[in-house]
């Protein structure tokens, strides 16, 4: 009579597979936004690898680049999660190839959509307030006039023998952007974690691609900034 | 057109004081300590202090007994405060600093002043991460101050005095709390009474050619918008005018040397090739009384290093892409790095510089010799 023993085992063995199923889903844990940078399809690699210039000729090198992610908000049909704070400047320069969000104790099941925004919203950019990674003092300050840079982008350009430097200081309330992604459980990975893809040549390469021989250095002229900050559109990606 | 949101001057003022009374759980055995009240521009931004060594008042009074006193050298006649005097807001008017050997110093001497906020890292080159790991070198280096660190516990175990004032701030003697006591000696050093700061205040208002320079500090050139500047706030900040303070973003090669002549740098110390040549971008607060400059005493004068920035920049590979960028006059920079800053300019980016002199530091009886003040009787 081994039947009945069968039975009872096959039972069991899914009951604990659904315990374990709305434990999991259920259970408060943290949530990690986690943004890969990218060329394209290559990955970034800092003052190393050159990239082609997606608008014209020569190829270039970034030596820094970092960006606000700004007032994150997660909705779902019960609640939204909408953090405190929210300014985070992220680089890639400081031992990970990546940059991470860690939002601790949250229940992750049930997000549907995930928000935040490129830039610094215009309340905060026109005060001096220390919130999150805001810091007057800092590298992405410009002065307290003119507030802050949203993405700051160095490198070099070599173009027929001739190296110029890159600089692109993209700012300006403007140029604020808000992206939106849907979320679901494929989404969201067993251990909480959400892969976003950052692309910098969506910055570049837009329907009328940017040479960056033409436009070497953006800063405060107005339409150059407007050019660049439309790529904020694209500029991220679930991956 | 380019546009400014005028935040007046004016709004920043209520901004400013903030009384700091931090509250930690002092881990001295001896228990009833005082912790040092302090006030500090908000603009200045957040500042750090280790959990393992309270800002008391116990351990700012050994301190700064410790950093006047030559017993820490090995003829007894080196204090910190010989490379580090107060009039000179703690440096030594030097080139290169010399100590116990005679023997000159790789370095110029570095003004101690807002230490608390800025670069993280100490050093031109960066190697020490904290002020405490910073304090003991100096007293071990054969050429600054040349002592045994075991001899120099049992020389200060020797003397009431010092048994007294260590029994009160960490209830030991020995070189951690050597190090611990002069490091908090060094983070009340802080100089925020400037007419710059006083300007943030809203107290007063600066001269025009003041207040041409500081718009000149504060700008990034930009001649597609015809903005002109000095670029110096690409990294000099705006209100503490250091370096900045995350990672490593406070140094960078301002062009002093080609890639035969570029020293080691913060190189030295992580060993990426980015970073050679790097050097901390210092302070410029009472920068008109700490001269010569440079990591190396290069430069004797303010107008010396206004000629620097403008027309006598080197280049390199890792020398800074703003640097290389930031010029007055369209497309111009291909041959000749300049900033084509004209004279009326450079003296108007110099007469802004004077304004971060701030008298009531370099005469604060409070960071004063306490010997020369007879207070700490023995
Ligand atoms: C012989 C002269 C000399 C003596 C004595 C000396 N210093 Fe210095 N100090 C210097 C020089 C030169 C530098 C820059 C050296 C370098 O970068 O390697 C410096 C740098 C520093 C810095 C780093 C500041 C910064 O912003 O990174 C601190 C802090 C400091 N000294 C504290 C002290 C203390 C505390 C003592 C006593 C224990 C002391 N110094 C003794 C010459 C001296
Ligand atoms: C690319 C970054 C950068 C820019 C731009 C810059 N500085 Fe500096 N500055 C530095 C660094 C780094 C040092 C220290 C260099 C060294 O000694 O190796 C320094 C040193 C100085 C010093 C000497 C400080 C001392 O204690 O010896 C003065 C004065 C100074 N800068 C003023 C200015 C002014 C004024 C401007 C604008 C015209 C300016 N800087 C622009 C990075 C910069």
């Amino acid at each position: 009579m081994i039947k009945p023993f069968k039975i009872v085992g096959l039972i069991s063995v899914l009951l604990l597979i659904s315990v374990a199923i709305v434990w999991h889903n259920t259970v408060p844990k943290q949530l990690t936004l986690r943004f890969y940078p990218f060329l394209g399809s290559q990955p970034l690699v800092l003052n190393n690898e050159k990239y082609h210039n997606p608008g014209g000729e020569g190829v270039f090198t970034i030596r820094d680049f970092q960006f606000f992610i700004s007032n994150l908000v997660l909705r779902s049909k019960r609640n939204n999660y909408t953090e405190l704070e929210s300014y985070h400047l992220a680089r890639f320069d400081v031992g990970k190839a990546y940059y991470e969000i860690v939002i601790s104790e949250i229940s992750v099941s049930d997000f549907q959509q995930l928000v935040f925004s490129i830039g610094i919203d215009s309340t905060a950019n026109g005060t001096i307030v220390i919130a999150g990674d805001l810091d007057p003092n800092n590298r992405m300050a410009w002065n307290w006039q003119v507030g802050y840079k949203f993405l700051l982008l160095e490198g070099s350009l070599y173009s027929q023998m001739k190296q110029q430097p890159l600089v692109y200081h993209i700012g300006f309330n403007e140029s604020y952007t808000r992206l939106k992604f849907p979320l679901n459980s494929t989404i969201v990975s067993n251990d909480g974690i959400i892969k976003l893809k950052v692309d910098i040549l969506a910055l570049f390469d837009q329907a009328e691609p940017i040479d960056m021989n033409e436009i070497p250095k953006v800063k405060f002229d107005p339409e150059d900034v407007a050019k660049i900050a439309k790529g904020f559109q694209h500029f991220i990606s679930l991956m | 057109m380019f546009k400014v949101k005028f935040l007046a001057a004016v709004s920043l003022s209520c901004t400013v004081i903030i009384v700091v009374s931090i509250f930690v759980f002092s881990t001295n055995k001896q228990g009833d300590t005082q912790l040092v009240e302090f006030t500090t521009p908000f603009v200045f931004g957040r500042f750090q202090i280790p959990k393992d060594n309270p800002l008391t008042v116990e351990s700012v009074k050994l301190g700064r007994r410790l950093f006047y006193d030559p017993i820490l050298s090995k003829n007894n006649k080196v204090a910190c405060a010989n490379c580090h005097k107060q009039s000179l807001a703690f440096t030594d008017g030097l080139a290169l600093s010399v100590g116990v050997s005679g023997k000159p110093l790789s370095f110029n001497s570095m003004s101690l002043v807002n230490l608390m906020w800025g670069p993280k890292h100490f050093f031109w080159d960066g190697r020490a991460n904290s002020l405490e790991n910073q304090a003991l070198q100096p007293i071990e280096h054969v050429d600054e101050m040349g002592s045994n660190l075991d001899d120099l516990t049992e020389e200060l175990s020797e003397i009431k005095a010092y048994q007294t004032l260590f029994e009160q701030a960490y209830g030991e003697l020995n070189a951690v709390s050597i190090a611990k006591a002069l490091a908090n000696f060094q983070r009340t050093l802080i100089s925020s009474n400037s007419p710059y700061d006083q300007f943030l205040r809203g107290e007063i208002s600066l001269s025009p050619q003041e207040e041409f320079g500081r718009k000149l500090f504060m700008a990034h050139p930009d001649t597609k918008v015809s903005l002109r500047g000095g670029n110096c706030i690409d990294c000099h900040s705006q209100f503490l005018t250091s370096g900045f303070s995350s990672f490593f973003d406070g140094f960078s090669n301002n062009g002093l040397d080609d890639d035969e002549n570029l020293a080691e740098g913060l190189f030295g110390v992580t060993k990426l090739e980015a970073h050679r040549g790097l050097f901390k971008a210092p302070t410029l607060r009472n920068i008109a009384v700490t001269a010569p400059y440079m990591h190396d005493g290069r430069f004797k004068t303010l107008e010396e290093v206004l000629a620097h920035y403008n027309s006598g920049i080197k280049r390199s590979k890792t020398l800074s892409p703003l640097i290389i960028e930031a010029d007055n006059l369209a497309d111009s920079q291909s041959q000749h790095i300049s900033l084509n800053l004209a004279p009326h300019e450079v003296v108007a980016i110099i007469s802004f510089l004077h304004t971060l002199t701030d008298e009531s530091f370099l005469t604060n009886k409070a960071f004063s010799d306490p010997f020369k003040t007879g207070e700490p009787n023995d």
